[in-house]
């Protein structure tokens, strides 16, 4: 199929649909395919960094479960998403009541994003997935597995998805822009797979995007990409709190929130990445990281993220006229 | 022991022995009422709020046989309204066994405004043509459209209540209520009203009531009543504060609620504090506050509230280092915004929405790693198909779209 009958992201595009398109992850892939083959799955718990195929395995275990119509045995819920465990509760509840009807004897529920739910929340989902086990079965989802609780862990058969290697992810940017006949050059290869620290995701979008552009993706076209794609109010505002022009830097970061919707934790971990691409002393950089830090760590209990960025953003005016007086 | 009834009426002096301080101008209440003729000057009573203004007029009008007709703000004072109320209250005796009628008008300082057109005249009239007492009352009868009144009536002057005179009658409620009240609690209560019984008996319910013991710390968080200010003079005493407690006094008296005054500070900090170095100081203090309010919130331990209002008041307070100067304070921002964005706002999340249903990500995740990059394809001619597929409105689109 080319891209003018089915626009679409090509992240959903090419995903795999079955366990063995998976890239890497041979052993865990061998494993699921194991659980298909018994019809049988236990809790699962699959953990691992940003875009390196937990939700797909996830899906493809599904698909190779139950075939077409597998949405019909299927919940997937986010746990970011659902306003506390007493939703998540009551959804579980009203889905695990029905009997499946088909040839396996139970439902899945695709729990993702579980290392945000609080540690209360997990031990009343542990007791759901108690409580359900018969009917539903969980994949749980996480990128930090010493996030979940002691309980749940020893529930569920745990998977570890490794980082993608460079070859994996270039791999599979190859040949998605060969099927979609986009031509890109071994800079751009290689500056896709330098912004897209492993995250396969992030790579796909980069190329998508480039691509978008029209014309051959290289590495000037990627990195047009990557500075349209992070906000520039990001590395413009921490540019303007060092050089001590705060109102104007607190204007940007009202609109980072306000415009972009981006959240407090988001935005600093933005601002942790632009240190390290300011023209300060080298030592200075760590500094900067402490301050940074703790602002990043008090996002957690604050009741307002604007303050507490803008806390930041007094901080860096202060640390800029301390860099210009040596 | 505690009943369920505000302190204030339980315990409510019931003759005008009773009511603490201010003996001179209850006196002068009482012995203008005794000696009242007709052509007798009118009263005007006069002082800060919780004095025992009302007070006294009620409890000697009872004591002295009086009928008392009362008039005060919530009541619609246009001259219509008070005619038809005090009309013939003010020609005619009373026919119940009472001595006579006590007119009584409160708050007369608030009749002063465009609703109460004619008030002030049909009340100046009423006063000359009455033939039986008449006493009104006021915060600030110094306006200068209530002039006629102050010269047609005999002034009385309402002071504000030591904190010792304060401090005994909290006392006897506590005694009376079965309380074992520290006496430093009592005083801080005492000096918290600042001279206002009426608060002051408020605040000691709201945080002794149903307890045995009363610490100082139970009291601590208590916020001054009745003194309030707006936004704009609250931060004004802020910022001009020199001492630890000037700063929590200012926030005390705060009229907006502390989650606004928050805004306001933190709007107005970079305009005061222009200094680099009083500026981190002063929003690393609020950053605090902003940390305490939020763990408040979250475990709903409301008293960490109290290290909430330290940061917030003295923390940011004394980050001065020089003297204060004048700052013609704004406005909060990010109200404005929150208010003008509100739909864009509303556009990108029903939109991160129905990216996350197709892509199996979350919301927040359709926000920070595909909407970035969704945002560049849809200014393209690949994006069309893409608004399609992900069901995206046009309003969606011209919201993502990526500017400039």
């Amino acid at each position: 199929m080319s891209s003018e009958e089915q626009p679409e992201l090509w992240v959903e595009k090419y995903r795999p649909r079955v366990l063995d398109e998976i890239v890497n992850q041979r052993e865990t892939v061998e494993r699921l395919k194991q659980f298909v083959k018994t019809k049988n799955i236990p809790h699962l718990l699959f953990v691992g960094p940003p875009g390196t195929g937990k939700t797909t395995a996830a899906l493809c275990l599904v698909y190779e479960l139950y075939g077409e119509n597998w949405r019909q045995y299927v919940l997937e819920l986010n746990a970011s998403d659902e306003r506390g465990i007493q939703t998540i509760r009551e959804r579980v509840k009203d889905y695990a009541r029905t009997v499946s009807m088909g040839e396996v004897p139970f439902k899945v529920i695709i729990l993702d994003e579980c290392d945000a739910m609080t540690a209360d929340a997990q031990w009343s989902l542990r007791r759901i997935m108690e409580m359900f086990w018969r009917t539903t079965r969980f994949t749980l989802i996480a990128n930090y597995g010493s996030k979940i609780i002691e309980p749940i862990q020893s529930r569920c058969a745990i998977f570890r998805f490794s980082p993608l290697s460079k070859d994996d992810v270039m791999g599979r940017v190859r040949y998605i822009a060969e099927k979609e006949g986009v031509k890109v050059t071994d800079d751009g290869m290689e500056a896709i797979w330098n912004v897209s620290g492993g995250d396969l995701r992030r790579a796909i979008n980069t190329l998508q995007a480039a691509a978008a552009f029209g014309g051959v993706v290289d590495e000037k076209t990627v990195y047009r990409v990557v500075g349209k794609a992070t906000p520039k109010e990001v590395r413009e505002m921490v540019e303007k709190a060092l050089e001590g022009k705060f109102l104007e830097a607190r204007d940007m970061l009202y609109r980072l929130i306000m415009e972009y919707g981006l959240s407090g934790p988001d935005i600093v971990r933005q601002v942790h990445t632009e240190i390290f691409n300011l023209k300060i002393p080298e030592d200075a950089k760590a500094e900067l990281a402490n301050i940074v830090g703790e602002i990043d760590h008090r996002l957690v209990d604050g009741a307002n993220d604007d303050i507490q960025l803008s806390a930041l953003l007094a901080q860096l005016v202060r640390f800029g006229r301390a860099l210009k007086r040596g | 022991m505690s009943e369920p009834a505000p302190w204030v009426d339980k315990y409510r002096p019931k003759r005008t022995s009773e009511i603490i301080g201010n003996q001179e101008a209850v006196q002068q209440f009482v012995s203008w009422l005794k000696n009242w003729k007709p052509g007798t000057k009118p009263v005007f009573l006069y002082g800060p709020p919780g004095v025992g203004k009302t007070l006294t007029v009620e409890v000697a009008a009872k004591e002295l046989g009086y009928e008392l007709i009362e008039l005060n703000a919530s009541d619609v004072r246009t001259e219509e309204a008070i005619r038809r109320a005090l009309g013939p209250a003010s020609q005619y005796g009373s026919l119940f066994g009472f001595k006579g009628r006590l007119i009584f008008l409160d708050e007369v300082d608030g009749i002063t405004g465009r609703e109460d057109r004619g008030g002030l005249a049909a009340i100046l009239e009423l006063i000359k043509e009455a033939r039986m007492p008449i006493a009104l009352a006021a915060n600030d009868p110094w306006d200068p459209k209530l002039r006629p009144l102050r010269e047609a009536c005999t002034m009385i002057r309402f002071n504000k209540l030591r904190s010792t005179q304060i401090v005994s009658l909290l006392r006897r409620i506590c005694q009376a209520e079965g309380i074992k009240a520290d006496e430093r609690a009592l005083k801080i209560i005492a000096e918290l009203s600042e001279g206002d019984v009426r608060s002051a008996i408020n605040d000691l319910q709201a945080v002794a009531q149903g307890r045995k013991v009363l610490t100082p710390e139970d009291v601590q968080w208590l916020r001054a009543r009745n003194r309030q200010y707006g936004a704009f003079d609250v931060l004004k005493m802020l910022f001009m504060a020199r001492t630890a407690r000037e700063a929590k006094e200012a926030i005390n008296s705060s009229l907006v609620d502390y989650e606004t005054l928050l805004q306001w500070i933190h709007e107005n900090l970079p305009l005061q504090y222009e200094d680099p170095e009083e500026l981190a100081k002063a929003y690393d203090a609020l950053s605090k506050a902003d940390v305490y309010l939020g763990r408040a919130k979250k475990t709903q331990r409301w008293e960490l509230l109290r290290y909430f209002f330290d940061l917030m008041s003295a923390g940011v307070a004394l980050a001065r280092r020089g003297k204060y100067h004048f700052v013609k304070y704004q406005f909060p921002k990010k109200i404005l915004l929150m208010a003008q964005t509100k739909k864009a706002k509303e556009l990108r999340e029903e939109a991160a929405r129905l990216i996350a249903a197709k892509c199996h990500v979350s919301r927040r995740v359709a926000k920070t790693d595909i909407i970035p990059y969704l945002s560049i394809m849809l200014s393209t001619p690949m994006g069309k198909g893409i608004a399609k597929w992900l069901e995206l409105s046009d309003d969606m689109v011209k919201v993502l779209v990526h500017k400039g």
